[in-house]
Order: C-alpha cells, then sequence, then structure tokens
C-alpha cells in the first residue's frame, strides 16, 4: 500500500476536457470515493492513475516517487473496470488466477490455488470457478472483476462502480465486506460510484467532480454539512436538498450576498397552520416504506422533506415552515456563511 | 419434421412483410404455397448441379465407363476401381505430394500471413496503405500469376534467379525452380504462399481486431509482458480465426489445380503430380471415366472427413 499523490492533472479529448486541474492526495490506507454525475471525468481519473491514459499536464507519484510516465504494468496498481474486462477465453478460476502468475511474482502454484479460493469465497463466486467468464450473470462478472483486483496487493486499488449491478442484499454485504478488508489491510483505495449510501459509509474522505475538476474534497460529514456551493450541496442527501429564493422567507435574517436559501429536512421546522401565517400546503405523501416524504407547495416551489412520524400531517394542510441554521448561496450558486 | 416448419416461418415472414396491393394479387394461393413457389428452382437449380452430378459419379464409379467410347458397353465392376486405386502406387505418390503441398503452403501462409496481420494491427501511419498493397497478390487471375512467376523463375533472365543468386551468391542460371526435380515442388509452394498469404493475413487480422482493447488494458494492468499478453491473450483469442484460415486454404490447396498445371503441368517426371493433376489426366487423357469418378469420389470422402474432424475442433476452441 502507498500513498497516491496527484498533482495539477490535465487530460483533455480533443474538444472535451475531461479533466481539468486536479489535484488530490490519496493518503495511505485512505478511502477516497469519487461522486459526480455521468461524463464528470471520474473514469478518466482513475485511468490517470492507473497509466492508461498520458495526461496533458500534472504528475502522478505513487509511494514517493513519481510514475506519471510509468506504464501500468509497472506502477502495480489494481484495476476494477467499468465494464468488468474479464477476460473471456479463460474460467473464472483462471481469471482470478491471471494477475498472480506474473513472473515478477513468482508465486507457488499452491499459494496462487489458495488465495484464489479464499477471494473467490469472499465475493461468493467460489461455485462458479470452472465456469467460462463469458457465461456468467452481469452481477457474477462484477465479482470476479473485484475479486481479480482482491486477489492483488497493489499500491492502490481503483474501484469504478465496483457493485453498479449487484442486488440491493448483496451490494450491503459487499459494503461491508468492502470496507472490512480496507480496515484489515490497510488498503488504499480510490472508489467511484453514484450510489450516496455507499460513498457516505465507506469513504474516509469524498471527492465531488463536475465537469473535469475536482470540486470539493472532505469527511462524508463535511460534505454534507458544509457543502462549497449548490452543487456539492445537491449531491448528497435523501430527499436532496430544496433551494428557495431567498425571497421566501422575508423576515430572515441572511447575509447580504445570499440569494438562495438551501434547506434540508433538518434545516426546516415545520408546524400545522392555518390562516394568515401559513406559507405551505401539504400536496402528497410519499409513502417509502420505512419513511415519508412530504412532499409541500411554497410559491409553487416543490419543497420535499422526510415527515415526523409523529406530525400527523397529510394532504390538504396548510403549514408553516422555519427556517433552523439553513445553508446559503449567493447568485453564482456559492456558498455565504453566516 | 423439422423440413416443414423452416418454409412454414418463412411463409409467415413473408405474409407479414407484404404490401397489401401484392398480397391482394397472389390472393388464392397459400402461405405455404407461396413459400415453396419462392423456393422450388432454388432447389431444382441446386439438384441440377450439384446433387445429380454427386450420384452419377457415384454410379459410375463401380464401372468401367470411358466418355470417349459413348457407344461402348458399360460394365458394372463392383469395387474394382476402388481396390485398383488403392493399391496403385502411383495415386499414392500423388496423395503424398499433395500432403506435402498442402502441409508446407499452410505452414508457410499461417506464420506470413499471421505476422503480416500482427503488424499491421499496430495501426503505424500508413498501416491502410501497406494493407492495401499486401492484398494484391489475392485479387490477381491465377493464370496471370502462373505465367508471371514461370517468366520470374526463367533461370537465364528471371527476376527470382537473380534475386537469390544476389543473396546467395551461387550462379542464377546454376539451378532451375521448375526444372528441377527437388526444386519444381517448392517453385509451386513459394507461387501459393505469395497468392494466398494476404487471405490468410486478412483473415488473422479480422480476428486481432476482434481483440477488445480493454483485455489488454486489464492484462497491462494486471502486470502481464507483451510476450505474455501474445501468449495467453492474443493467440487464445485469434485462435479460432486462424483455424478458419487453415481451413479455408487447406480445403482449397488439397484440390489445388490451376496453379500446378500452369506452372509445371506435374513435372518433370511426376515429381509435382498432386492429386487433382492424376485425376485430370485419367479422366481426360487416359479417358478412364470409371477410374477416375471412384479417385474423385475417395478424394471427396477424405476431404469431407479431414474438414469435419477439423470443425468439430475449431467448434471445440470457439466456445471455450
Ligand atoms: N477515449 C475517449 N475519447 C474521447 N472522449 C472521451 C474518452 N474517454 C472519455 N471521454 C470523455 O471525457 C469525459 C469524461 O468521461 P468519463 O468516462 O471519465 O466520465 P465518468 O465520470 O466516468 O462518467 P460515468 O459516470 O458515466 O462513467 C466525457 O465527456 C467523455 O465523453
Ligand atoms: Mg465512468
Amino acid at each position: 500500500m502507498a500513498e497516491v499523490i496527484l498533482s495539477g492533472l490535465h487530460k483533455a479529448f480533443g474538444q472535451t476536457k475531461a479533466i481539468q486541474d486536479v489535484s488530490l492526495t490519496i493518503g495511505d490506507g485512505e478511502f477516497i470515493v469519487l461522486l459526480g454525475p455521468t461524463g464528470a471525468g471520474k473514469t478518466t481519473l482513475l485511468r490517470l492513475v492507473a497509466g492508461l491514459e498520458q495526461p496533458d499536464a500534472g504528475t502522478v507519484a505513487i509511494g514517493g516517487w513519481d510514475a506519471t510516465t510509468t506504464p501500468p504494468s509497472d506502477r502495480d496498481v489494481a484495476f476494477v473496470f467499468q465494464q468488468y474486462s474479464l477476460y473471456p477465453h479463460l474460467t473464472v478460476y483462471e481469471n482470478l488466477a491471471f494477475p498472480l502468475r506474473s513472473p515478477i511474482r513468482a508465486m507457488k502454484e499452491a499459494d496462487i490455488d489458495a488465495k484464489v479460493r479464499e477471494i473467490a469465497a469472499l465475493v461468493r463466486i467460489d461455485d462458479k470457478l470452472n465456469n467460462q467468464a463469458t457465461r456468467l450473470s452481469g452481477g457474477q462478472m462484477q465479482r470476479v472483476a473485484i475479486a481479480r483486483a482482491l486477489v492483488r496487493s497493489p499500491s492502490i486499488y481503483l474501484m469504478d462502480e465496483p457493485l453498479s449491478s449487484l442486488d440491493a442484499k448483496l451490494r450491503g454485504d459487499l459494503r461491508v465486506e468492502l470496507k472490512r478488508i480496507q480496515t484489515v489491510l490497510g488498503a488504499t483505495i480510490l472508489y467511484v460510484t453514484h450510489d450516496q449510501i455507499e460513498a457516505m459509509t465507506l469513504a474516509t474522505r469524498i471527492g465531488v467532480m463536475d465537469r473535469g475538476q475536482l470540486v470539493q474534497v472532505g469527511t462524508p460529514r463535511e460534505i454534507y454539512t458544509d457543502p462549497v456551493n449548490m452543487y456539492v450541496a445537491s449531491r448528497l442527501g435523501m430527499p436532496a436538498i430544496n433551494f428557495l429564493p431567498l425571497s421566501v422567507f422575508p423576515g430572515l435574517s441572511a447575509p447580504s450576498a445570499a440569494k438562495t436559501i438551501g434547506l434540508r429536512t433538518e434545516h426546516l421546522k415545520i408546524a400545522r397552520s392555518d390562516s394568515a401565517s401559513a406559507m405551505g400546503k401539504v400536496t402528497w405523501v410519499e409513502h417509502l416504506g420505512d419513511q415519508d416524504y412530504l412532499h409541500i407547495d411554497v410559491q409553487n416551489h416543490d419543497v420535499v422533506t422526510l415527515s415526523d412520524p409523529d406530525s400527523g400531517l397529510k394532504t390538504g394542510d396548510m403549514v408553516r415552515l422555519t427556517p433552523a441554521l439553513p445553508l446559503y448561496f449567493d447568485g453564482a450558486g456559492n456558498r455565504v456563511r453566516a | 419434421m423439422t423440413g416443414n416448419h423452416i418454409p412454414d416461418a418463412l411463409a409467415n415472414r413473408l405474409a407479414t412483410a407484404t404490401p397489401p396491393k401484392l398480397a391482394a394479387r397472389v390472393r388464392g394461393l397459400s402461405d405455404k404455397a407461396i413459400a415453396w413457389l419462392f423456393i422450388t428452382p432454388t432447389m431444382i437449380l441446386l439438384l441440377a448441379i450439384n446433387i445429380f452430378p454427386l450420384i452419377w459419379t457415384i454410379r459410375l464409379s463401380f464401372t468401367d465407363f470411358r466418355a470417349n467410347r459413348t457407344n461402348a458397353v458399360v460394365k458394372g465392376i463392383g469395387l474394382d476401381n476402388y481396390t485398383s486405386i488403392l493399391t496403385d502406387p502411383d495415386i499414392w505418390a500423388a496423395m503424398q505430394s499433395t500432403a506435402h503441398f498442402v502441409f508446407w503452403t499452410i505452414t508457410m501462409q499461417t506464420l506470413i500471413g499471421f505476422t503480416l496481420a500482427y503488424l499491421l494491427d499496430r495501426k503505424f501511419r500508413g498501416h491502410g496503405f501497406w494493407t492495401t498493397i499486401i492484398l494484391i497478390p489475392m485479387m490477381l487471375s491465377p493464370a496471370v500469376v502462373g505465367n508471371f512467376w514461370r517468366f520470374l523463375y526463367q533461370p537465364q533472365i528471371g527476376l527470382f534467379n537473380y534475386i537469390i543468386s544476389f543473396f546467395t551468391g551461387v550462379d542464377p542460371s546454376s539451378f532451375e525452380m521448375i526444372g528441377s526435380v527437388t526444386l519444381a515442388p517448392w517453385s509451386i509452394i513459394i507461387v501459393d504462399t505469395w497468392m494466398w498469404t494476404p487471405y490468410v493475413m486478412l483473415i488473422c487480422l479480422a480476428g486481432l481486431r476482434s481483440i477488445p482493447d480493454y483485455i489488454y488494458e486489464a492484462a497491462e494492468v494486471d502486470r502481464a509482458s507483451t510476450w505474455r499478453q501474445f501468449w495467453s491473450i492474443t493467440i487464445p483469442m485469434a485462435l479460432p480465426f486462424i483455424m478458419l484460415a487453415v481451413l479455408f486454404r487447406g480445403i482449397e490447396n488439397f484440390k489445388m489445380f490451376d496453379m500446378v498445371n500452369l506452372l509445371t503441368s506435374g513435372g518433370p517426371g511426376s515429381t509435382t503430380e498432386v492429386a487433382s493433376i492424376t485425376l485430370k489426366r485419367e479422366a481426360f487423357e487416359k479417358w478412364r471415366t470409371g477410374f477416375s469418378s471412384a479417385f474423385a469420389i475417395i478424394l471427396f470422402v477424405t476431404v469431407f472427413g479431414l474438414a469435419n474432424i477439423y470443425v468439430k475442433a475449431l467448434n471445440q476452441v470457439k466456445s471455450r
């Protein structure tokens, strides 16, 4: 395991600026999760670390030495590809043994066998070891791809949406397993996901990407409670944060530059109210099983919050909303601190 | 019978695909009748030019029929033709020449063809241009190629002898490719390789292009050297294509006639007399039609049998 330092990375594909001035230090044993919409450049960043792409500018340092021009095979990184990239002509067993058979390692066949079986059991693919890699379901292929990375102990694991095609139960199990492996082995991991829960539970730090740029890096808590702009704020939280023009709440003592107010469930006090003091109307209560989403119409803005089960609010009720320590943003969408 | 389902399905598809106007015009015919209407001409053609001659040849192979004496009484002679072929040393010599020829052309064409394909797959600048240049021999008519190489092989003025002498220092007129007993088989192998290596290359290139880049990326990250990637990814994944090229060339060269006929006509002596040349001599010079029919059947069964075994192996590799 090693520390990986990216500094000033740029990468363009023709006119598309896939990565713009990204600097990030992934500490030894750190689990960094990259969040961002499709096309933000997450895969490209991983490929730059692996050496599958060459940066236009900037450097990649792995374990203290400059690896910017080092070919992938000499970087000692493990990659779980978004599209699995299994060796189609080999069995699952041979796919897992492939990285271990590298002459650089000179591993004994018995050790290889033990390792393959151990990891296969870990990701629960041990009953498919003799299957052709192409004769698997999507979820099984994905587990083989994860296992092929886990058999190794590289300087860094690069994982591109590794749990995306698994069912909820298995995804939860493997999430816990990954976290355990990372803590036990002290593995350094750079991980891409679209799943908030994965980001919140796995990451030591989250990096939020937008159009090739790393907008904010911080602990899951920081990203959630202290986002630098509206874009980052909207990445985390279920239901998503509500943005309203400040004019909706005229009496509020907001910072002078503030134009928009960001409200999560915990930023709102909702009370049933009638007559003149009412500001909104409950338009819909969405039952999601363990929790209810409350949709409130506030001057034609749809505000969605988690409903307090004891509130007894129902469709058609008139309510009064009081912001409590909300987030403020200026006209450009950047955070304004009170 | 499954045979009935195919026209049915076809007819259904035709019926749904037929525009209303046409459907109205052919009304009165059932869907099945329409299907048969379309299929019958092809069937008749197939029967007339493939199946019938085959059956006729089998029939003739048990007789002493001679095509230049159509008035003579034709006698059935049982398996006599077959036994005399299988005990004829000349026939066995011809089979041996054929095997030698097939083996060396395939070996050389596969090795050179695959190497060229591997180089062209590097996608260097101008690889499209070089691909086109390499393909030219394959596009020429065998008659042109044969006469052209006869000229090149000329010991006094031929370019081939000149080039060999340039590199080895031997006197160009001291050897004769076509005229020499030892060199004549190689003169044909060289020409066939020159002409058909591009074909093998093209199939190998298709095979190499079918290997997605991400497989190599995964291998690269898994720390496999270029050498290891070649042996554990490139070769196994391109193997079905290579085997297909070998099959095509093998069948083709087993019955190779034109190039041999043009270059050596089987000579000198009978050193380059491959099976197809023998067959032609028996059938159209000695006019032993019954005998040559039997020989043709034996050749057919041999190719068919070998090809079948080979295709089984190919499918096994492909389904891996
Ligand atoms: N090989 C390439 N050639 C040209 N453009 C590319 C290439 N790879 C990526 N891009 C472009 O770079 C941008 C970033 O792509 P990237 O694959 O990194 O996105 P991503 O964040 O991984 O998205 P997703 O969540 O959909 O996987 C996109 O606009 C994409 O079109
Ligand atoms: Mg991606």
